[in-house]
Order: structure tokens, then sequence, then C-alpha cells
């Protein structure tokens, strides 16, 4: 009707709407999408702020060329800079410190380190070095012997200015009691109570050693030293020379390239390990720790080796890794004194940065300083360089050098260890330890517990579901669908208190009874069903199709019982009273309280409903004119359901199953609370592990902002998001694909 | 002839199969009330009372307790009989034997009795005290003796002795805690001012009246402390003489006791209210002796309060991105990619999502406001460290997308032909969401956030980074200004479980508690869960029959 007459009497009269309800319109149209859009990003955006921390981890180390000095009258070559870098320190050959600041170059101070009336025939000292990663100096005297002196620092604040002094210790002059023959190489250590060792060859061939024992005097606090000397001969000629702390390990170089290796105990050195390594080796370093041997070649190669111990064979020295080589002869290696890096540099001034555990070269460049000396300050942010008449200061900012791609991945080759692993262990208690960063325990962990807790989820939950759509009558399902469903709004925390501190002990106590389940169960559930199918079916027929799931559930639970009753006669009978001695002894597995066993069945118990759940749907959704057809057919319930059902519901019950895989890959405090938390790599059911989610939630609390655990922890934190999020993807895809195959039919 | 169903040919295999789909899910039952019963009975059972037993020994002290486990001992090497049975007792008197609990080998029991005198106090400090009554006194005057002429006298001293109790409590809260906090504000005032640093006559000026308030709130703290003293020294005037089993005395303020109990004389019903009691107590009490003893109050509180500050943010939003994804985007590929994108992002384990709250809130957000409101307490941190708003934020992005998606699935359910109407009768767009639309999805709104509360307060892994401690001072609302102090640390439910069951010192004697708390925990989500199930059939039952 209304079309008639606005034909004939043209348009009504539209009721203009009113501006405001327009304008209210419009900004309502804006503020929800740009709401909308801002919310939706903002979600998204996480996963940019997560992998934005992760980032700096790719990054390698940024040197920059800062200050440079020259003077006219030339500094002699083993220098010393405070952790400040606001002096430097040099030994002259007239056993003076000249101090000097870095703000302008003038020499500050000059220290006698000996009383000159005394010692005067130890001048002038020769060939001035540092020990690598010390604030040490050396030189050999005029009389064939070493004089070495320790410097400390000293701060004080003049008003907000900061004022460092050098604090030289007593020079130690160590004499090797060699005084025919010329010191060739020396080494030198000084420990902060004044203990100290050096090590030395000379030119008539003879290694020598000494070492410096210093006692205090209970109640006046003098000290008196002692000095044990030995020594012994060289059977080839030595290049380079590197010792330990204690010297209990000197290392040296032939000529030819060979690696000597001399133990020492109790002062005397065993017989040397020589191993054939190669081209002609100009320069050995230990690394912070004394394990680490870094070796520099005259082709420019650079190596890291150190003892191993297979089985139970001596220790042999090994070549661990190779670093990619710089250009020229190695002159120097200087380690870090705070992590496992090195620096070294070549003749021609090529410097490269590295760092050991993850093989990496981090940085490389050069000075146009060649034959020069090196120092990398203690906190290890910068390295100087000088040539006695010039010095160069370039500025480090190396945030994690410790990870590479083969160190989060790969097997390393770590101190201590006979063979490269894989090894999660973050810290430890010394200043010198070697962080281990694999991913590999953790993923393989969070594998294990996923595996395990499937094997449950996956049989229970689609089977039950298989059974609630298929068999039961409407009315029963709308009972026990929800009741299923409810362990998925199950607190987590809750099923990790009972499975750790419940279910752990009391599996520890019925081992065998749970296998005795799984056998009793399944025959309990097939005797029962057999049991219904022989009842008449006048009598069946008073029931609703499914009611018999009330048999089934008294039959499992008398099952359950039965197996827990049996526990002990059947421990008796077939593992001799102890299933855990047995499992000892027979396949040589530990057993653990909280094991894979108890995460398996506490996060199967997670997953179950989730998985139950959406193949009940799948299930349900298959439509019933497929169903119909298939039993006017002839085919029985059973086979309907393995045959049309089934194959059809497939795709559902695949993301079913997927789903639950990523719901137990996250899962946390389960994992946290019924496994003992180790980082190992092994399959074992019946020992712990540790999952990426449970190691965020161990270590955070002790990772530093920014540091290279914390990092490391958001890479675990992004892998888990990515992985949950492409298999929820699919999972999600796959349904929709099937939701769209059941709408076309 | 009858004529009877023609059966088809048997099919053993697919019937054996067919039983097995059946016990699959007969187990899955099974191990929900197997689960729900292990917690009821555990957490019901550490509320009620046992009886005291007095058990003699051939050849050590008796022992008196209650008995809490029974079990045969395990068999010697190869006869594979067991020697007998034997009990856990919780004894008690860890002042003097050093545990809660022993085992106890019955076969080395003579004689076993349920003395009516055996009392079981229990204590602010070192837990239960099993025993008898001996002698009580006041200073050094006598004024009873013997079990139950003590048991007598007790009673009104008790009584009183709870009534100091909470006063004594109210004073150190109310009165002192208000100074202490004007101290606090004071000191901060100082800092800060020393931190600006303003010209010399306003430093002279304002310093000055700082000195002058603090000495002030000095003063009135130290006559405080004095009352409290003395309020603390009458609370303790009254003395219990205990006697354990074994013969050793002990001697205890009666206003160190909470509760005293004769086990063996009290009838049911002062069993049940004795039962009731202690829920209360478990419900509306503090936490004592780390945790391991009173009432759990300060985590139910700072979880229903972290909730409901989730709810504030997650409500709005959650709803205003629905409406856009729904109402307001064009139907295309890249709705539908952010739809499965969002609906993924529910999938995405909450760790990662406290890592986020870590980073992101707690040390770029937090770390950001600290510089710049609450410079001078530096490097203390105020916000930019774990708290309780931090912990609400995170828990909202987590939630979120719960509630995107189930106000998308209500505001689908709207018939088109309602919104259809309400245009046609001259509404905008916006009027005929807001009026219309948003109304008729509400269930599903509800559904949503309700969905969204009960897995906040049941998520633990992202709040263990983000912000809750095992044991919070103060909860996050008091009677000083700004009254929500949303940067403070707080305590949870969830958490509570872990830390009572995994990093506390006497994890015997906590269990029950933790089962308890589990229970409460579990109630809680169950009833959120199942209350959002009620409102959406509710709601929707009437929006079907309203508009339809």
């Amino acid at each position: 009707m209304g079309t008639s007459s606005a034909r004939n009497q043209g348009r009504p009269e539209r009721a203009p709407t009113a501006r405001g309800r327009l304008i209210a319109d419009k900004t309502a149209r804006w503020a929800v999408t740009a709401g909308g859009l801002a919310i939706i990003a903002s979600i998204l955006g996480i996963l940019v702020f997560i992998l934005v921390e992760v980032a700096p981890l790719a990054g390698g180390a940024e040197v920059e060329r800062q200050r440079e000095w020259s003077w006219d009258e030339p500094l002699p070559g083993a220098f010393l800079v405070d952790e400040h870098r606001s002096s430097v320190a040099f030994l002259r050959d007239d056993a003076h410190l000249t101090v000097v600041s870095t703000d302008d170059g003038r020499i500050i101070e000059e220290i006698p380190l000996l009383d000159l009336e005394h010692d005067g025939d130890l001048l002038p000292l020769q060939s001035a070095k540092g020990v690598p990663g010390r604030q040490i100096l050396y030189a050999t005297t005029a009389d064939q012997r070493v004089l070495a002196v320790r410097v400390d620092w000293t701060v004080t604040f003049d008003g907000a200015r900061r004022v460092v002094k050098a604090d030289p210790d007593r020079a130690i002059v160590f004499d090797f009691g060699v005084d025919q023959s010329k010191i060739d190489l020396a080494a030198v250590r000084i420990d902060p109570d004044g203990e100290a060792v050096a090590a030395a060859t000379t030119e008539d061939g003879r290694l020598v050693w000494v070492r410096r024992l210093v006692e205090e005097a209970l109640f006046s606090g003098e000290t008196t030293e002692s000095w044990i000397r030995n020594g012994r001969p060289l059977t080839r000629a030595i290049k380079a020379i590197a010792i330990d702390e204690q010297l209990e390990n000197i290392y040296g170089a032939s000529m030819d390239g060979a690696l000597g290796w001399w133990r020492v105990r109790n002062d005397q050195a065993e017989d040397p390990q020589w191993v054939r390594s190669g081209d002609p080796i100009t320069r050995l370093s230990m690394l912070i720790g004394d394990r680490s041997l870094v070796v520099g070649r005259f082709s420019g190669a650079l190596e890291v080796w150190f003892p191993v111990r297979r089985d139970d064979e001596p220790e042999r020295l090994t070549r661990i890794r190779q670093f990619p080589a710089l250009a020229g002869p190695i002159r120097e290696i200087v380690p870090s004194m705070r992590n496992k890096g090195f620096v070294a540099a070549t003749e021609e001034g090529n410097i490269g940065l590295y760092y050991s555990t993850s093989g990496r070269l981090l940085w490389a460049g050069e000075s146009d300083l060649p034959a020069s000396k090196m120092f990398m300050t203690p906190k290890a942010n910068a390295v100087f360089v000088s040539d006695g008449s010039r010095m160069i200061e370039f500025a480090i900012d190396n945030p994690h050098p410790e990870v590479s791609l083969k160190a989060l991945f790969g097997k390393v080759w770590y101190e201590s260890y006979p063979e490269p692993a894989h090894v999660w262990q973050s810290s430890g208690g010394t200043d010198d330890f070697e962080p281990k960063l694999s991913m590999v325990p953790l993923m393989i962990g969070t594998l294990k517990g996923t595996v395990y807790s499937l094997l449950l989820a996956i049989p229970l939950g689609v089977f039950g579901a298989m059974y609630t759509s298929q068999f039961l009558h409407p009315s029963y399902k709308r009972i026990v669908k929800p009741t299923v469903e409810v362990m998925a709004a199950l607190p987590s925390v809750v099923l990790g208190f009972l499975a750790g501190l419940w279910l752990a002990p009391r599996i520890e106590q019925i081992l065998p009874g749970l296998i005795l389940m799984f056998l009793l169960v399944p025959i309990s559930a097939v005797a029962v069903g057999f049991a219904w199918r022989s009842l008449p079916m006048s009598f069946r027929g008073r029931f609703l199709p499914g009611a018999e799931t009330v048999l089934y559930i008294a039959a499992v639970s008398l099952a359950l019982w039965c197996a827990i009753r049996l526990n002990t006669p059947f421990e008796m009978l077939l593992f001799g009273g102890n299933a855990q001695e047995w499992l000892l002894e027979a396949t040589g597995l530990q057993y653990d309280q909280r094991n894979a066993i108890v995460v398996g069945l506490a996060m199967g118990f997670a997953v179950i409903p989730i998985i139950f759940s959406i193949a009940e749907d799948a299930f349900s959704n298959v439509p019933n004119n497929l169903i119909s057809g298939s039993l006017a057919l002839g085919a029985n319930r059973w086979q309907t359901v393995t045959r049309v059902v089934l194959p059809s519901a497939s795709p559902g019950i695949f993301s079913a199953i997927v789903i639950g895989f990523g719901r137990a890959v996250g899962e946390t405090m389960i994992v946290l609370m019924a496994t003992g938390n180790t980082p190992i790599l092994d399959w074992s059911p019946f020992n712990g592990f540790r999952t990426l989610s449970a190691n965020i939630a161990v270590e955070i609390p002790e990772a530093p902002l920014g540091g290279t655990l914390y990092r490391a922890l958001f890479l675990a934190a992004v892998m888990l998001f990515v992985f949950t999020f492409v298999i929820n993807t699919v999972a999600e895809l796959v349904r929709q694909r099937l939701r769209r195959r059941y709408a076309e039919m | 002839m009858s004529i009877r169903p023609k059966h088809r040919k048997g099919d053993p295999l697919g019937d054996g199969l067919t039983a097995l789909c059946g016990g699959a899910l007969a187990l899955n039952l099974v191990l929900v009330f197997a689960l729900l019963w292990v917690l009821l009975v555990n957490a019901a059972g550490h509320f009620w009372q046992k009886e005291l037993i007095l058990f003699e020994r051939i050849d050590a002290p008796p022992l008196l307790g209650e008995v809490h486990d029974r079990e045969p001992i395990p068999a010697q090497s190869d006869s594979g009989v067991s020697p007998g049975d034997r009990v856990r007792i919780r004894v008690g008197n860890r002042e003097l034997s050093g545990g809660d609990f022993v085992w106890l080998d019955l076969t080395t029991v003579t004689r076993e009795s349920r003395p009516d005198d055996g009392v079981l106090l229990e204590r602010l400090e070192w837990g239960n005290f099993y025993g008898t009554m001996v002698e009580l006194r006041r200073g050094e005057e006598v004024l009873a003796t013997g079990p139950d002429r003590v048991w007598s006298a007790f009673q009104a001293i008790h009584l009183e002795k709870q009534r100091e109790f909470e006063a004594l409590h109210r004073f150190e809260k109310g009165q002192i805690g208000d100074v202490n906090y004007r101290l606090e504000r004071i000191h901060s005032a100082q800092r800060k001012l020393e931190f600006e640093q303003p010209d010399p006559e306003t430093l002279g000026r304002r310093s000055e009246e700082l000195d002058r308030r603090k000495e002030t709130a000095e003063v009135e703290f130290e006559a405080l402390t004095r009352q409290l003293f003395a309020m603390r020294e009458e609370f303790v005037a009254e003395t219990l003489v205990m006697e354990a089993a074994d013969g050793t005395r002990k001697e205890m303020a009666v206003g160190e006791v909470v509760r005293a109990v004769q086990p063996n004389r009290i009838g049911t019903f002062s069993t049940l209210s004795l039962y009731a009691s202690r829920i209360k107590e478990f419900l509306f009490d503090a936490p004592r002796e780390s945790n391991t003893e009173g009432g759990i109050f300060p985590a139910i509180f700072g979880t229903v309060m972290m909730v409901f500050i989730m709810s504030f943010a997650v409500a709005p939003f959650g709803v205003l991105a629905a409406l856009y994804l729904r109402e307001y985007a064009r139907q295309g590929f890249l709705v539908r990619v952010l739809r499965i994108a969002v609906n993924n992002l529910a999938g995405v384990p909450s760790i990662v999502f406290g890592m986020f709250g870590l980073g992101f809130l707690v040390y770029l957000i937090g770390g950001s406001i600290d510089q710049l409101f609450y410079p001078e307490v530096l490097p203390r941190p105020t916000f930019g460290t774990g708290g309780i708003l931090w912990a609400s934020l995170t828990l909202a992005l987590l939630t979120v997308p719960v509630v995107i998606v189930a106000t998308e699935e209500g505001l689908a359910a709207v018939p088109r032909i309602v919104r259809e109407g309400s245009l046609a009768l001259g509404a905008t767009k916006f009027e005929t969401t807001w009026r219309v639309v948003v109304p008729a999805a509400a269930p599903g709104i509800l559904t949503g956030l309700i969905l969204a509360m009960a897995r906040a307060a049941g998520e633990v892994a992202p709040l263990m980074i983000v912000g809750m401690v095992k044991l919070a001072p103060s909860l996050p609302i008091d009677s000083h200004f700004p009254f929500f102090h949303l940067e403070r640390k707080f305590m949870h439910l969830g958490f509570h479980i872990y830390d009572l069951g995994f990093q506390s010192p006497n994890v015997e004697a906590t269990k029950p508690l933790v089962f308890a708390t589990a229970f409460l925990l579990i109630a809680v989500v169950t009833v959120m869960n199942l209350l959002a199930i009620a409102v959406r059939n509710h709601l929707v039952n009437k929006y079907a029959t309203s508009a339809v």
C-alpha cells in the first residue's frame, strides 16, 4: 500500500534526523572502529613486544673507537687500565709505575716499585708484559729473574668527582735459579693474598717454575714468605706458555705447532702430553675459570682447547672449537675478566672480539697500531691498544655474547664436559661459571610432558566423546557433557597440587597396581559390555540407550579398587616385592617420585575435557542423514560409527587433539608442581623434566632486566606463543572447513 | 508362538570396542568424581575434631594425639606378611618434640585410652599443644590447680583474653598504624624535599615544618607504644601450666591460646559448632605462623579484588572490540583473519602473558611512572615492581579474547529483523546498536565476563611473575588516602596453594589447609562457571520470548 501511495503523491515526508543524533552516530562509528582496532592491535602487539625483547640476542657486539692519546716520549709496552677507564699504569724499565690520566694523557704519578738502594742490580727491566686478564705486570730483570707487581686501584670521591689512584702491592721477584741462562718466556699469576706462581722457559731448554707461599703469623700479622722451586728439561723448544692460578697445569706450544701439557702435582711435573695440532702457534692464553686454553696461530687461526676425560681414560687435551680466523699471525690474546670472551690481535693490528661458548666472532676491526700491546678493562667494556707512543681506546657494548643459534639449539661442548651436549643451566655459584643456555632439554621436556599426557587424554577424550555422542540418549548427554566439561574449569594449580602432593606419593607405592589398572579397567569394561548385551532385549528395552553407563562406572570403579588392593601381591609376584628396585636392576631406570607418569595423569586430566568437548561437538555435528542412511543400509551401530561417523568427523577430532596438544604444551603450574623441574634430556617415564613454561616460572625471578637470561626466557615465551598460535590456527581452519562441508550437505 | 525380534548376526568385535568406549567415558566420570571426592574429604576433614588418644608404649613415654593415618607396615624382605599396622599421629607440641607428626608402630603399644581431661590448645605460636591442664596462675599467684578446676577457671579468663586480643589488634592496626603511616608520609616528604632541592629559604622553612611534624608524631608514637606494651603485659599476665603426655611441663600465656578443646568430652553439637567456628576462622581470619595456620582471608580478598579490577578493564574493551568486529567492520577476509587471531589468543599459554606483563607493564610502564612521579624513592620501585594493578591488567589481556568471543556470539545471535526493525523506525546505527542490539546480546556479554572472571580466579602462572607474594603485610584497601593502593603486592588463593604446598617449611602440617584452600578455589571457580551457564540460559529464554 505504501508503494502505490508513494508513487501517486511523491515521496512521503521523511522526518529529518536530528543533527545531534547524526553526529552521535558518526562519532560512535569512529570511536568503535578506532577503539576496536586499537584493542585488537594491542592484543596482537603482545607478540611484537616479546619479539622486541628477544631481538637484541641476535645482535653482535658494538665496538666504537673512542679516545686516542699520543706521547712525544714513548712509554714502554706493558700497561693496565682501571675499571673506570680513568687511569693507565705503565711498567717502566727503571721499576717505576707511571700512571697516566685518560682525561688529557698527562702523567699524574710515578710510583717506585723497588727500594733501589737495595735492589739496584735488578735494573734495567726488560720485555715488560701484562698478564692477560689480570691487573698484573711483569718483566725480566737484568739478573734473569722476573719481577711482577699486582696493581690495585683505590677510588675516593672529591665531592662528586671520582679520584682513582694506583695502589700497587709490593713487587714480587721470582728467582728461578737460572743464573747462567737467559729467561725466554714467562707466565705469572698472583693471588690477592700474595700467593704467587710463575713459570718460565730458559734458553738452555728447561721449563722452570716457582711458587711463593705466604703465611701470616696469627697475632703479629707479620707475613713470612717461602718459595718452592722446580724444573725439568724440555724436549722441544717452546714458543708460547700459559699457566693456571694454582700452577696445576702448564701449557706450552712448540715451534712446529705441537701443544704440550704438563700437569704439576705437588710441584712435580708429570710427563708432558704432546698433541700435534697443525700450524705454528704464536700465543696461548687461559680464559676465566682457568679451564679453557685459547690457542692463537701464525696463520691467524684461533682455537679453544681443554682437557677432556672420556670414560675411564686419562684426560686428554682436546681441540674443542675453532673460531673465524684473523688475517695475520696472532700476537696477543686477552681474556675477559667477566665471561668466557676474549680479544685477539694480529701483528698487523687486526682485532677480533670472540666468545668461547657460543663460538662467535662478535666483532672484527683494526687499529692502525701494528705490533702493539693490548688491555681489556675489568668490566670488559673497553680494549686499550698501545704501541708506546700512541694509545687507542675501543669501547665495547657486548650485551649477549653467550648466545648464538648453535648455543641455543645445537650441541655445545662446555668446559668439563666429556662431549658436546644440550644443557640448560643458566646460573652457577661462581663468577667464572659458564652459562649453558640450550633450549633443547626444555623443548624435549615440553614434548615429553605433552606426549605422556596425550597418551592418557586422547583415548579417554576421543572414545568417551564418541560414546557420549553416539550411544547415549540425549537426556543423559545433557548431564554427562557438562560434568566432564567442569574438569576444564579446574584451576591447574589445584591439579598440580594434587599431582605433586597427593598423587605422586601414592603412585610411588602402587606402581605395579598402575599396570594392573591398565589391564583390569578395559577387561572389566568389556566384560560389562558383553554381560549387558547378553541380557534379554525385553529387560534392556526398559531403559533409555546409554543407561548401561552406570554399570560401566561401577565396573571401572571396581577395577580400580581391585588394582589397588592387588598391588602388593602383584608386586610380590612380578617384581620381588619392590618394583622400584626391580626397575633399577632390570632396566637401570631411576625412579623419581615426581615423574612423567604423574604429570601425564594430571595434565592428561586437564586436557581430557578439551579434547572431549571439541570431539563430542565434531561427532554430534555429523549430519543425521548420513547415520540414518548407513543404518538403513543394514550396517549395525558400531559399523556406522566406525565407517561413517568417524571418518566424517575426523577433521574435528584432529583439531580437538591439536588444541589439546597446544594446551598441554603451554601448561605451567602442573608441570611446575608435579615434576622435579630438572632439565634433563631423557624420555624415561620414571623421572622428571622441565618444560619451557615451567622454566620461565622458575628462572624469571632471578633474571635481571635486560640480561641474557631475561631475553632467553622471552625467547622461550616467543616459542610457546608462536607454536600454540600456529597449532590453534591450523585447528581452527580445519574446523571451519568441516563446518562448511557439513553446511553443504 | 510368540514373535521375537530378529537379531542381526552378532558382532563381537564391535560390541567389545563399544564397551571400551563406554569404559573410557565411565573412567572420565570416575576420575572427575574421584578428584572432587579427594578434595572434599581432605578439605572437610581438616576442620573436624578427632578424638584424642593416649598410646602407652612398652619402652617409651606415652603419646597423646589425633590419629591421622593408618596403614600396614611394609612387609619385611621375603615373608610377604606385614608385621602389623602403624598409625600417623599428630602429637603437636612442636617446641618440645620438634615435629607435629610421628609414626607409631602399633605392635609396641600396650594400651590405648581416651583420656577425658585431654586438652587440645590451638596457639598463636608453635602450633597445637596436646596435654592436660595442671595449673592456672597469675604471676606468682596460683588461681586453680587440677585439670577440672583449671578448665572451668580457664574458660572465663580465656574469653576475657580474646576480647583483649581483639582490642590489641585494633589498637595496633588503628591508632599505631595511623601514626606509623603519618611518619612514613613525613619521611617520604623529606626525601622528596631533598630530591627537589628548592631555594634555600623554602627548603629551610619546609624542612623545619616537617621536622616539627615528625617530632609530634614521634612523641605520639612513643606514648602509644608505651600503652601497647602495657596492654601486652596485661595480655600475657595469666599463664597456664600444661603437662604433655610424657610428663614434660610447659607454661604458656593464656592469651597465646586461640582455642582450647577437650575433644573427648564434647558432644556432637559442640563438635559441630567447633567445626563451624573453624570454618569461620579459615574464611575470615588472617594467616598465622607463616601461613601454616589461621585463615586465608587476605588471599580471598586479594583474589576478589584482582578479579574485579580485571573486570573493569576487560568488560568495556572486550565489548568494544567485539562490536567493531561484528557490527561495524566490513565482513571480509581481513576480519576473518582478525577473528581467528583473537580466538587463538585464548589458547596462548598464560605464562606468555605473564612475561608480557612483566616486560611491558611492570618494567616499561611501571618503570616510567616511577621515573615521572616517584623519583624521590628510587631505586626502590613503587609501580615498577609487581603489584595488584599489573596483575589485574595482565589477566585482563589474558581473558579479553574470552569476552570478545562470547560477546560476538551474543551479537551474532541477535536476529537481523530486530536490527532492521529498529533502523526502519528511524534509529541511527549507533542507537540501534546501543539500545537494541547490545541489550539483546547482554547474556553473551555477561557469560563472557563471568567466564573471564572464573579463568582469572584460577590462573596462577602469570601472577607468579607480576605481583603476588606469599604474605602481604597489608591489604590493597585501607583507611589511608587514596584508599586503593594499586601498587601493593597481594595474596592470591591459587598462589597460596602453590606456596603452602611447595615452599612451606612444614608441608605435612599444612597439607590439610592446602586442601581446604584448593577446595574453596574450585568451589568459587565452579560456581562462577555454573552461574555463567545459568545466566546464559535464563537470559536467552527471556530474550527469546520477548523479542521474537
